[in-house]
């Protein structure tokens, strides 16, 4: 038997303890429904497929020193060095990581340079025919880059004629369909699409559109210089160790530096969310904790206030289920308007995020769950002070004056 | 309809047993009015009680309309007092948050009686004890004869066949003792069972049957105190004997 108007009033009677319960059930429903869709978000940012097998690949930099050095010459010797190490796949020149915060970006239109037609931005890796190999990558449309499409050249007079593109590229370059074939232009330099990746990322994951990625098949070796190098997976800290010295064995007049594997330059580039994510999930604990704890003391308090009352009720015949619903429904009463309150709130507090720092539009559902959730914790920490207060003796009617 | 044999009752407390009752033996009859009286901490309070089944008792046996009081579940025993015990606590026990008419309506509620009916009750009770006007008035705004009053309707209301009184006049002045005392005789004439503790002797003559406990057992004397009382005792089927 719910007894609802008594509880209700009785309840309007004494307010002070159940509006402060009220306010921090509101205030918890709208932080952590915003506060869980802000780490999800994070979540799938984090967990995001990137294309790459990521524990299979490192990169470095090299720093040549050697001015007589014919560095394209040196390097294609470092290439095959690199090459033949037991348990890697492949190595070559790249002008940027993949996922590691620093890279190159362009333009690409669909006419020339001089006719200023719209461009779209993307980033893009300069590398020879091995690229995809190196990165663990294949075409699912067209074809691969033929080693005789690949420039070698310390200056940009002759450019490349071809292009390899992401998906996502290929989508935002031609959105009606046909792509293989077309031609887009790097400033004024003609490219051909000759094949297309499904799924690339650029080396901004943070960026609006780090999809758009395009590999164009020039080799420029310079004094400071990537390598992206991969291996088979359990080889790979073997490999990273022995690195250094292969390269100075190979060469004197060098310094190997930001020797690292792929998955820990994307750990670092994205270690302020990690750090925001943390905060967030510590948060949401302690507001739930903090919440829980003060409808367990309010309704212990409130308990311990009605002792006597609760004895004469029972004395009146309140069965001990009729305590416990009493306290339950009062709990679902302060409960349900703090959860209302609580997500206009959450919209509000939602819409703010959305305008002012860049976060995406809070998922309703995620009120709704949160609403949920709180509604769920704040019965059970209802539940055991109730159970205590239904076991109180009627005796306590005549006892206590 | 109430019969108790060889009824003990002791207190285990980490150090010390309490014997508060013991052989406690007592027949009570329909439409009889008792008034208990004894020392203080003889057991008056236990052996109320354990006649309301707010608390079980630890030996003997105790019929309540040929219910075995001893074998009831806690529920039960709670729906057994709602139907047929009304209780009056010295301290009125109302409830400070709902006013006069919600504070008659717990019992009401608690046995499932439908609203319209409650209603009914309700002010046919407030109407009795002279409270009609007040129905919305919290008790903390009524003085304490007044929220004794509440309480005797809030017994009243749900028409029991035994009231139980704990010291019900103790927190109160002559005067309002013997309106209270008044409305009790009142209600014992319509026919309820009263069964009273109180310390006060003029009110306790006034009640057609005296007993007695002290240390926890039950003093045998009886007294009636006038014709008129004796009259009433003889309705009730309780042979008058004059001390
Ligand atoms: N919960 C309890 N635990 C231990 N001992 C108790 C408890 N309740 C009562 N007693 C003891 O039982 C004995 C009888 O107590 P009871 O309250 O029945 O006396 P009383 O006759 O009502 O006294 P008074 O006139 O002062 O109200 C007393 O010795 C008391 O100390
Ligand atoms: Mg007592």
């Amino acid at each position: 038997m719910l007894e609802i108007k008594p509880v209700f009033s009785a309840l309007l009677r004494s307010k002070a303890g159940a509006v402060m319960l009220l306010i921090q059930i509101a205030l918890t429903t709208a932080i952590v429904s915003n506060a869980a869709f802000i780490i999800n978000d994070r979540i799938d940012y984090l967990s995001q497929e990137t294309g790459y097998p990521e524990d299979e690949i490192f990169s470095f930099t090299v720093k040549s020193f050697d001015p007589n050095l014919d560095i394209s010459q040196k390097f294609e010797e470092t290439e095959t060095m690199l090459r033949n190490i037991p348990g890697v796949e492949n190595a070559g020149l790249f002008n940027a990581s993949p996922l590691s915060g620093s890279g190159s970006a362009t333009g690409l239109s669909l006419a020339p340079a001089s006719e200023r037609g719209p461009d779209v931005r993307t980033a893009y890796y300069q590398a020879d025919e091995n690229a995809l190999d190196i990165l663990g990558l294949s075409v699912s449309q067209g074809r691969n880059f033929r080693a005789d499409e690949v420039i070698v050249s310390q200056t940009r007079d002759v450019f490349p004629q071809v292009v390899i593109v992401s998906r996502a590229l290929a989508k935002e370059l031609f959105p009606e369909g046909d792509v293989l074939g077309q031609t887009v232009y790097f400033g004024s330099d003609p490219l051909e699409i000759i094949g297309i990746v499904e799924l690339m990322k650029g080396p901004w994951l943070q960026d609006s559109k780090p999809d758009n990625v395009a590999i164009i098949p020039f080799v420029s070796a310079s004094a400071f210089q990537h390598i992206i190098v991969r291996t088979q997976s359990e080889q790979r800290a073997a490999i990273m160790r022995q690195i250094e010295d292969l390269m100075l064995e190979d060469h004197g007049k060098r310094v190997i530096i930001g020797l690292k594997e792929m998955d820990v330059r994307k750990a670092e580039y994205n270690s302020s969310n990690t750090l925001m994510l943390r905060m967030l999930v510590v948060l949401i604990i302690v507001l739930l904790l903090v919440t829980a704890l003060g409808i367990f003391g309010l309704t212990v308090f409130n308990i311990n206030k009605r002792t006597k009352q609760i004895g004469t009720r029972r004395a009146l015949g309140a069965r001990k289920s009729a305590i416990i619903n009493y306290f339950l429904v009062e709990n679902a009463m302060i409960c349900s308007i703090g959860v209302t309150i609580g997500s206009i709130g959450a919209l509000f507090l939602g819409r703010v995020l959305l305008e002012h720092y860049s976060i995406p539009a809070l998922d309703n559902m995620y009120i709704l769950f949160t609403a949920l959730f709180v509604i769920a914790i704040s019965l059970l920490s209802v539940l055991m002070p109730a159970n205590k207060a239904a076991n109180i003796s009627p005796s306590i009617a005549t006892r206590s004056i | 309809m109430l019969s108790m044999k060889n009824i003990s009752k002791v207190y285990q407390t980490e150090k010390v047993q309490t014997h508060a009752l013991r052989d406690f033996n007592l027949n009570v009859d329909e439409g009889e009015f008792i008034a208990v009286t004894g020392p203080s901490g003889s057991g008056k309070t236990t052996f109320l009680n354990i006649a309301g089944m707010l608390e079980p008792f630890t030996g003997g046996d105790f019929m309540l309309d040929d219910v075995n009081v001893g074998t009831l579940s806690d529920n039960q025993r709670a729906d057994l007092r709602n139907q047929k015990i009304g209780f009056i606590f010295q301290g009125f026990n109302l409830i400070p948050d709902l006013n006069l008419y919600e504070n008659i309506e717990v019992p009401l509620r608690y046995r499932g009686i439908k609203s319209a009916e409650r209603k009914r009750r309700i002010e046919e009770c407030l109407e009795k004890v002279g409270l009609a006007s007040r129905a919305k008035h919290l008790p903390q705004q009524l003085s304490g004869g007044q929220q004794q009053r509440v309480a005797i309707a809030r017994a009243l209301a749900g028409k029991p066949r035994f009231l139980l009184a704990d010291e019900p006049t103790g927190n109160l002045d002559s005067l309002m003792a013997r309106q209270v005392m008044e409305l009790l005789e009142e209600i014992n004439r319509e026919g309820s069972t009263i069964i009273m503790v109180t310390h006060d002797s003029e009110l306790a003559r006034r009640a057609p049957r005296n007993i007695q406990v002290v240390d926890g057992q039950l003093a045998d004397f009886t007294l009636y105190q006038n014709k008129a009382m004796d009259e009433i005792a003889a309705k009730a089927g309780q042979p008058a004997i004059e001390a």
